[in-house]
């Protein structure tokens, strides 16, 4: 069951989830306290002073540089950011990847009795979307970010926060695929969240309509890829193993 | 003391006829690679059990004496420095200096207007190659000509040449550039948390004590300030490891013994490189004296040949 990356195990910790019944050995990553996260204690201070100054100096050292101030430190501290500006970036994904799991109304199954649960498909949509919301207040710099994120040395962390978080949201709407849909299903969220994100950078309209427009528009066509997919899949296995049939019957050996 | 690089030792043999007395000059002449052989018979120095040792190369002296004959090595020295530290790198250890500064970034402010600047300590920064970078960086990229730097160093002959080298900069005469003869072990001129930026390259393989080199940086610096330090450190890949130690071993001191006629002082160089702690024996005792460290501790440079350190002194939570 998902959580293959020490992040995702982080995470795990914060959601309540039903003790299993034996646990001499536990084996899930929820059953294990979460480990410490990638930043120390110092660098969450200065980190999360500096998210407050997003909104006006953007993902900058300067903003950096005003955050360890707000928490006491100097101009000179910000040397603890080798990768400069790409932390504050990293911070902001961390940290609202953790948030997710707090969004109990989608995650409560029968949060209304009588009430149809809705299914693993509607949670992470809704998942997506809060996700998509928590970049509301910094959508307007975001396009620094992502320049960051896409710089060479800074890709594979970017990759892996990108893959931890669609790993993150199909874990917390409860899906539990162990074939090889499991990889199928977090590439196409990987994919859909990505472009999506990247949409709602250029979004003008009132509450994002149009980001939630296309959203539902990729999730759709991803739904019917996977349909197509599916047939496909299934009329090339029909085929061929009628056609095993049809050696079989002039006698072939297979 | 500033910069043990590789080269200092080598005008010594110019010198030694004329100006100053050598401490080595009782010291037998060394092979080439024999280090095991001379540790065992080690040729003075003999501490008694009662005395605290130390590191002088691979021979073990007594801590007192340390002090001494690595201050015979500087003075000798001390007008020759940047010439031979560019024979014997090729030039390279300008490009570690330029990046070392460059990564600190000294003299960034995010206030409007600037700040009062940055207050900066070059210890054993005798010659003032690293202070003169850091400024310049503070003043043409940083647009902070308020920020000063002390030039600390405990070898007056590395001071002077400092001196005399700032004459040739626009921080001559100025407020901004101020000198201080010290041990760094005991900076007792320095007040407690005054200081934003402490740097030491090449300096503080050749101290005595370098955990109360270390105490004292965290002492003088403000909360929040930066421990940086450029050194020599150990060779990460291990084939590129035996090319560095054949030529830091026997290269180095036969260069040293044809060009300048002194094979002891290069011997010194290459022993006190290898004997001191590498990346991750020094990253952990700058966190044991107090530091955080950013990511892993260290940037190696040149495959590791030399690498920096950064340490910040946390603010105590109140």
């Amino acid at each position: 069951m998902a959580s293959k990356s020490t992040t995702g195990l982080f995470l795990r910790g914060f959601i309540s989830t039903p003790k299993p019944r034996c646990s001499a050995r536990p084996y899930h990553s929820y059953t294990h306290p979460p480990p410490p996260g990638p930043f120390t204690p110092v660098e969450t201070a200065i980190l999360s002073a500096s998210l407050p100054h997003i909104p006006t100096h953007g993902f900058t050292h300067t903003t950096l540089s005003l955050g360890a101030k707000d928490a006491s430190y100097i101009d000179a501290s910000t040397n603890l950011f080798p990768r400069g500006a790409f932390s504050i970036v990293h911070y902001h994904l961390v940290t609202q990847r953790a948030a997710l799991s707090k969004h109990k109304h989608i995650l409560e199954t029968s949060s209304q009795p009588g009430a149809k649960p809705p299914g693993i498909g509607a949670k992470v949509k809704a998942l997506v979307w809060e996700r998509l919301m928590a970049n509301k207040g910094v959508i307007h710099r975001w396009q620094e970010a992502l320049a960051l994120m896409a710089q060479p040395s800074n890709i594979p962390t970017s990759i892996s926060e990108l893959s931890s978080l669609s790993d993150e949201i199909w874990f917390l709407a409860g899906d539990t695929s162990v074939d090889s849909s499991w990889y199928t299903k977090r590439a196409s969220l990987a994919t859909i969240y990505a472009s999506t994100e990247l949409f709602m950078t250029t979004d003008k309209s009132p509450d994002y309509s149009k980001t939630r427009e296309f959203m539902d528009r990729r999730f759709e066509d991803s739904r019917v890829l996977g349909t197509v997919v599916g047939s496909v899949a299934e009329w090339v296995g029909f085929t061929a193993h009628a056609g095993l049939n049809v050696m079989r019957s002039k006698g072939v050996r297979v | 003391m500033a910069m043990a690089m590789a080269s200092k030792p080598a005008i010594r043999s110019f010198l030694r006829s004329t100006k100053f007395p050598c401490p080595y000059a009782s010291v037998t002449a060394r092979h080439f690679a024999h280090t095991p052989f001379r540790a065992e018979s080690r040729p003075n120095a003999q501490p008694t059990n009662h005395e605290r040792t130390t590191h002088f190369g691979f021979e073990t002296v007594a801590e007192a004496e340390k002090e001494a004959r690595v201050a015979g090595v500087f003075s000798n020295v001390a007008t020759s420095y940047d010439t031979m530290n560019d024979f014997m790198s090729l030039g390279i250890h300008r490009l570690w200096k330029d990046y070392f500064v460059r990564s600190i970034n000294p003299g960034s402010s995010s206030s409007s207007p600037p700040s009062s600047g940055w207050k900066m300590l070059d210890i054993a920064g005798g010659t003032g190659d690293i202070a003169f970078r850091l400024l310049d960086h503070c003043t043409n990229i940083n647009n902070s000509p308020s920020s000063t730097i002390t030039i600390s160093d405990i070898n007056p002959d590395m001071l002077a040449e400092g001196r005399k080298r700032s004459l040739s900069t626009s921080y001559a005469h100025s407020p901004r550039l101020s000198f201080l003869l010290a041990n760094a072990e005991d900076l007792h001129t320095v007040p407690s948390n005054s200081i934003d930026l402490y740097t030491v390259a090449f300096g503080i393989r050749n101290f005595t004590n370098k955990d109360a080199a270390l105490r004292e940086a965290y002492r003088v610096l403000k909360p929040g300030g930066l421990f940086a330090c450029l050194e020599f450190s150990g060779v990460t890949n291990p084939l590129l490891d035996a090319v560095y130690k054949r030529w830091s071993f026997g290269a180095i001191p036969l260069i040293g013994q044809l060009v300048a006629g002194d094979r002891a002082s290069y011997q010194y160089l290459v022993e006190s490189i290898e004997e001191f702690p590498k990346q991750e024996e020094f990253r952990n005792m700058i966190q044991t004296a107090g530091f955080v460290v950013p990511g892993k501790g260290w940037e190696d440079l040149t495959a590791g040949i030399a690498a920096i350190h950064k340490g910040i002194k946390p603010v105590e939570k109140s």
